[in-house]
């Protein structure tokens, strides 16, 4: 099946099995291993993607869920030139030590910093409910968003 | 729309489905995924009915105004389902064909006496959601038929919107005891109308009108919920499994009701507290 | 401008953090090199048999199947194992849980590694059995290993101490002027890191085999795979990207004989195998689960007099870490307290349950969750506050521990109490408690803790530091230890910093290569930036005396002393003249340029001698200590816990990152308060009910509250900068603080876990 969508910003077409799951579309096929899969079963939430910049699990999807969407990965979160926001309070506010959930949680926090934009804290560890965190405790990576949503108001 | 493939199974979100089909569960070698039909998306507000369509998402159906505004007790049952993911991803519509005793929407859409909506090539009909559900995992949808949109009267006269679930943790888990409530109470505190749901303590929701007249008339008090929770002992039917244990969900399930003393201030000298007007218990 | 220097004591950004956050770092999962095959593990599926014959034949002629491996295949031993060697590779004769493996299959791709897996039929006869630890001990008991020699007792060991006694109402014991008494029992918990056990093999052109595993120990994997496989271990490389969580599961090899076996039979072709989240449940190890039986007593001044216990660790169907866990939870067992007369007795069992092995804690969280009711029941008794009766018997330097050996390193522990004692939620908790609203009771609890560091005596705590100067004038680190999310790759680089007073820009470290990094131990029993850092620091002074001298010749300085290492170049003080390190690095010869070292951590110079039939790893000679104290709201109508605050006090020695010290103990805490209030794992007849994450419930961000973590800073002469490591204390608090605060909210005595909404409505109603 011909499916067309827009990847990190790139259109992209290809001929692919409908029922290919979209983990294994992203990380085999498109090389894009920031996506990870933890459980398999949408109950990490390790494998969220954002799709029409809503958070979504990607091991939950399959390809033919793709067709004409807007799909962003860890990838594709900063511009390039400069981290996006949440991306640099994880770093600055010491929110990562193994990191396998980190894409996942940046992604779902990402795009609700976006629409929540002065959330109190019990309201950042609702957004972030359905990803798992094994090292952390979350709590820094609260006091990451919270820091994170401020600085995105400012922008 | 089954066309060419008469025994394909559909779904719509996939939080269920797919596990399933991932677990075994399910057999199916075509699926259709529904996620896409507009026609089966969305809210609307017809007068005194609110239309869902079954394959909105529970986090779009969250959002609605409508939804939060007139019936805020479906409101609290889906901001506890799941997470914000499978939110983005499961529909009402999907919650109510899995059918699971647990299913969170169910307790309030059956005090809600929602209507379902279910359409064929052979056209429309209608069931009430308490008659469409047969027990776990059993509906009365037959083949090649689809659930598109759920109906339910705005419950003009009650103040009180009440859900509470019990479960072993705070997101991501299954409902071990739920209750959905309606009430409405005079300017005296005094019971005028009640409708109660219980959700994962029988094999469906359960209702009872045995509970609902202990209660009608009454002052809501602690007395007057002990005297229900009495009453109420012997309609629960759980099951013992690995989450819980038949008679913890008993004991609990009849503990419930005593929630809802809260909605009056907890000392003597009745008065509604002044945010009950729609009001839900914090932090339970 | 920010201080670019990563220094000893600050906060300094985590070096790894950047690509994680950005998904560039890969994992072992990320690795999919070309014209690779899948490997898939068929699993006995029971727990006990003997295994008649295993038909491959249909799943061979699946198109897509490379090819079936059973244990005929396996050259050498067949037998893995961290410490003691009883697990197959691939069973041969036997099952001994329902994870055992029975074939290995290599397949084109995923798909058909599930049809294949599904075509191999195995005629196993079932034998009896054995599931809990009586009927483990019964003399006609089922034997899970015959030719073990012990029945099903892999281990059996005493501690004794002054008038310890050999059973209950001698000695010491009857002295006491009260005594208390309790049985105790902890459930199995699961490590659930988010990336499970995987990895990619295969053999290169000149018969080495190449592993990229997620492990705790790419070192110790040569030494396993080649015993269990008759290679040489040089004849094996093992490459450790940053792992993805481990808490001790990925110590001990997990698919690494797996991946190397399958890899001997591609043919050159790249072999990848990525255990599910259920296979993972299935087959990965586990906390032991154990029960504890305690008798305390005390005198009526409030000393600690004498503590008699039974340890009983289940460490499942082969011994892994069994017998190490046992000796931890013993040496323990009296936790950071002056009992002069001990008897502790552990065993450590064979059942037909899953595989238990190294969890976060390692049999001390167990013990001391038992130790520290025993705290709490005995104070009771006795009248005292409980936070003063733990000060009364609180260890410090210079005291004998309950296992009998002098502490002769940093003990703060006293300290940790004094900064409870002291703290507003200590001096308020009576207020809050009375606040409790309609349908809640509060309660408050403490709990102390200990917790070792390092191997211990008897076993060589050593790492070899391998420090260069690049070409390019850059310092490299090559760590034999991984980081698995503990931050020791942070924290070696600030100690790099702080000794060659180097920018982090100028600086990096790579994660462990059999081929690059030298053997420096596990990522382990809190000792990777110990023993590592120490070696670290020696080689980061060598270096920087060769760059000085190479500058000085350069210069044509007469004497070294006027110079000084500063960012990217040498300094020479007097005249400001300097020298960029490339310049220099550029002039020296490659070995000049690397700096070895090795540090072996101290151990104890005592052994009671009732440790004289310990194994290697027992006693040890540093701890970290801490005291914990918690808030809990119970409600009323469902039982259900919430926890309202919470905070830490450790003794960490010197922090030499305060902002990774605290991750350390927040993560360990979290892991604490899941077994606490939500995990365990379900057993039926050695048959794992809940092996995924929908039954399983690890804390979520709502499930676990905004945590304080102070500390006490000691001085731990031995350690890097005065430090000690603390990966692991964390974990031992919140079990015993919160049962002892429900016991303060509502009376219920706890002597099991997890404390579930269930299991306290039924204590509220009796």
């Amino acid at each position: 099946m011909l499916i067309s969508f827009c990847l990190n910003g790139e259109l992209k077409k290809l001929n692919i099995s409908p029922d290919r799951r979209v983990t294994d579309l992203l990380r085999e096929d498109f090389g894009l291993t920031g996506t990870k899969e933890g459980c398999g079963t949408g109950e990490c939430g390790a494998c969220t993607i954002l799709a029409d910049g809503e958070p979504r699990l990607s091991c939950l999807m399959l390809a033919a869920q793709l067709e004409g969407k807007k799909i962003v990965t860890i990838e594709g979160l900063s511009d390039g030139q400069k981290l996006h926001p949440v991306q640099q309070a994880f770093i600055d506010y010491g929110a990562v030590q193994c990191g396998f959930c980190s894409p996942g949680m940046i992604l779902s926090a990402a795009a609700f910093l976006r629409q929540t934009p002065e959330p109190s804290r019990d309201q950042i560890r609702e957004s972030i409910s359905g990803n798992l965190c094994r090292c952390t405790g979350y709590q820094k990576i609260v006091d990451a968003l919270e820091a994170a949503a401020k600085i995105m108001q400012e922008e | 729309m089954w066309g060419s493939y008469p025994n394909a199974q559909v779904y719509a979100g996939g939080t269920d489905f797919l596990v399933q089909l991932r677990n075994r569960k399910r057999d199916a070698s075509v699926i259709i995924c529904m996620e896409r039909l507009e026609a089966f998306k969305g809210v609307q507000q017809q007068q005194n009915m609110i239309r869902i369509g079954a394959c909105t998402t529970l986090s779009h159906v969250l959002k609605e105004p409508v939804i939060r505004k007139h019936i805020p007790v479906l409101a609290t049952a889906i901001r506890r389902l799941g997470s914000p993911l499978i939110r983005n991803m499961a529909t009402i519509g999907g919650n109510i064909c899995t059918a699971s005793p647990a299913g969170d929407t169910l307790p309030p859409l059956y005090i809600l006496d929602a209507v379902l909506e279910i359409c064929s090539e052979q056209g429309i009909r209608h069931i009430a959601l308490k008659d469409f559900i047969h027990g776990p995992g059993q509906t009365a949808l037959m083949k090649n038929e689809i659930l598109s949109c759920i109906n339910v009267k705005i419950p003009q006269e009650y103040q009180i919107h009440h859900f509470e679930k019990v479960g072993k943790r705070k997101a991501m888990t299954c409902s071990v005891a739920s209750l959905a409530g309606l009430l409405k109470l005079d300017h005296k505190g005094v019971i005028k109308g009640v409708r109660l749901a219980w959700g994962a303590v029988g094999p469906r929701v359960l209702m009872s009108e045995k509970v609902e007249r202990s209660l009608k008339g009454m002052q809501l008090s602690a007395e007057s919920l002990e005297n229900a929770v009495q009453q109420g002992t012997e309609i629960f039917s759980p099951i013992d499994d690995i989450r819980a244990s038949a008679d913890y969900r008993r004991k609990i399930a009849g503990n419930l009701m005593r929630r809802l003393v809260r909605h009056v201030q907890p000392d003597a000298g009745y008065q509604i507290r002044p945010d009950t007007r729609i009001r839900q218990p914090e932090n339970i | 401008m920010k201080n670019q220097i990563p220094q000893i004591g600050s906060s300094f950004p985590r070096n790894d953090a950047a690509a994680k956050v950005i998904g560039a770092e890969k994992y072992a999962t990320d690795y999919y090199p070309g014209n690779l095959l899948w490997a898939g593990v068929k699993r006995a599926g029971m727990p006990h048999g003997r295994i008649k014959q295993i038909d491959i034949s249909d799943a061979r002629k699946i198109p897509g199947v490379y090819a079936v491996l059973t244990r005929k295949d396996v050259p050498g031993t067949n037998r893995q194992g961290p410490v003691h060697k009883d697990q197959p590779v691939l069973a041969g004769k036997k099952v001994r849980h329902c994870g055992d493996p029975i074939a290995l299959v290599l397949c084109e791709n995923r798909d058909t590694l599930e049809k294949a897996l599904s075509q191999i039929r195995a005629d196993i006869d079932p034998l009896p059995g054995v599931f809990d630890m009586d009927a483990a001990l019964q003399k006609n008991s089922p034997l899970i290993h015959e030719e073990h020699g012990n029945g099903n007792i892999l281990s059996n060991l005493v501690i004794e101490q002054g008038k310890g006694g050999k059973g209950k109402g001698e000695k010491g014991i009857d002295e006491c002027d009260f005594t208390a008494q309790e049985f105790f029992q902890v459930p199995m918990q699961e490590h659930a890191f988010l990336e499970t056990e995987n990895g990619v093999a295969w053999q290169d052109p000149g018969g080495r085999i190449v592993i990229v595993a997620s492990t705790q120990a790419p070192h110790e994997d040569q030494d396993e795979v080649s015993y269990a496989l008759g290679m040489k271990p040089d004849q094996i490389r093992v490459i450790s990207p940053y792992p993805g969580g481990g808490f001790g599961g990925k110590e001990g090899a997990t698919v690494q004989c797996l991946l190397a076996l399958a890899a001997l039979h591609s043919q050159g072709r790249p072999v990848k195998m990525w255990w599910s989240r259920e296979e993972s449940f299935a087959a990965g190890y586990k906390r032991h689960p154990a029960r504890l039986h305690y008798w305390l007593g005390a005198m009526k001044d409030g000393t600690l007099h004498a503590l008699h216990c039974r340890l009983y660790y289940d460490t499942g169907a082969y011994a892994h870490f069994g017998e190490e866990v046992m000796t931890a939870g013993m040496e323990h067992a009296g936790g950071p307290y002056r009992i002069p007369n001990t008897f502790v007795q552990g065993w450590c069992i064979y059942t037909n349950n899953p595989i238990s092995g190294a969890m976060r804690g390692f049999g001390v969280t167990q013990a001391n969750f038992a130790m520290e009711r025993m705290m709490d029941i005995l104070a009771s008794k006795l009248g005292i506050d409980p936070l003063k009766f733990r000060l009364k018997n609180a260890l410090t330097r210079g005291d004998k521990n309950p296992a009998g050996i002098t502490l002769t390193h940093s003990t703060g522990i006293r300290d940790c109490f004094e900064q409870i004692r002291h703290h507003p939620l200590w001096i308020n908790r009576e207020k809050w408690k009375s606040r409790a609203g309609l349908f809640k009771q509060r309660g408050t609890g403490i709990a102390g803790m200990l917790h070792s560091a390092g191997y211990g005596k008897g076993l060589p705590d050593g790492a070899i530091a391998k420090a260069e100067i690049t070409k390019h004038g850059c310092i490299r680190i090559y760590s034999g230890i991984p980081d698995m999310g503990q931050g020791n790759a942070a924290t070696l680089l600030q100690i790099a910093g702080e000794e060659l007073c180097q920018e982090a820009s100028g600086m990096e470290l790579i994660q462990p290569d059999t081929d690059k990094t030298l053997p420096s131990g596990s990522s382990s029993a809190c000792r990777t930036t110990y023993t590592y850092g120490n070696a670290l620091i020696k080689s980061c002074r060598d270096l920087k005396k060769r760059l000085i001298h190479r500058a000085a010749l350069i210069m044509l300085a007469d004497s070294e002393d006027g110079l000084a290492l500063v960012p990217g170049k040498v300094r020479h003080l007097l005249t400001g003249e300097e020298v960029s390190l490339k310049v220099i690095a550029g002039m020296m010869q490659a070995a000049e340029r690397i700096s070895v070292c090795n540090y072996l951590m101290p151990v104890a110079k005592d052994m009671p001698d009732t440790g004289k039939d310990f194994p290697p790893g027992f006693p040890h000679i540093l701890f970290s200590y801490a005291a914990h104290l918690v808030y809990v709201e119970i409600d009323e109508l469902t039982g259900c816990i919430e926890i309202k605050k919470y905070l830490a006090v450790t003794d960490a020695g010197r922090i030499l990152n305060p902002q990774i010290y605290e991750q350390q103990i927040h993560g360990a805490v979290a892991q604490g308060i899941g077994y606490a209030l939500t995990e365990e794992l379900l057993l039926e007849k050695g048959q794992i009910l809940n092996p995924n994450f929908a039954d399983y419930y690890i804390p979520c961000a709502l499930d676990i509250p905004d945590m304080d973590s102070l500390s006490v800073e000691t001085t731990e002469h031995s350690g890097p900068y005065g430090m000690k490591g603390i990966g692991q204390i964390g974990i031992d608090g919140p079990l015993p603080a919160m049962t002892n605060a429900v016991k303060d909210a509502c009376g219920a005595e706890i002597s099991q876990a997890p404390i579930t909404g269930q299991y306290i409505l039924n204590k509220l109603q009796q």
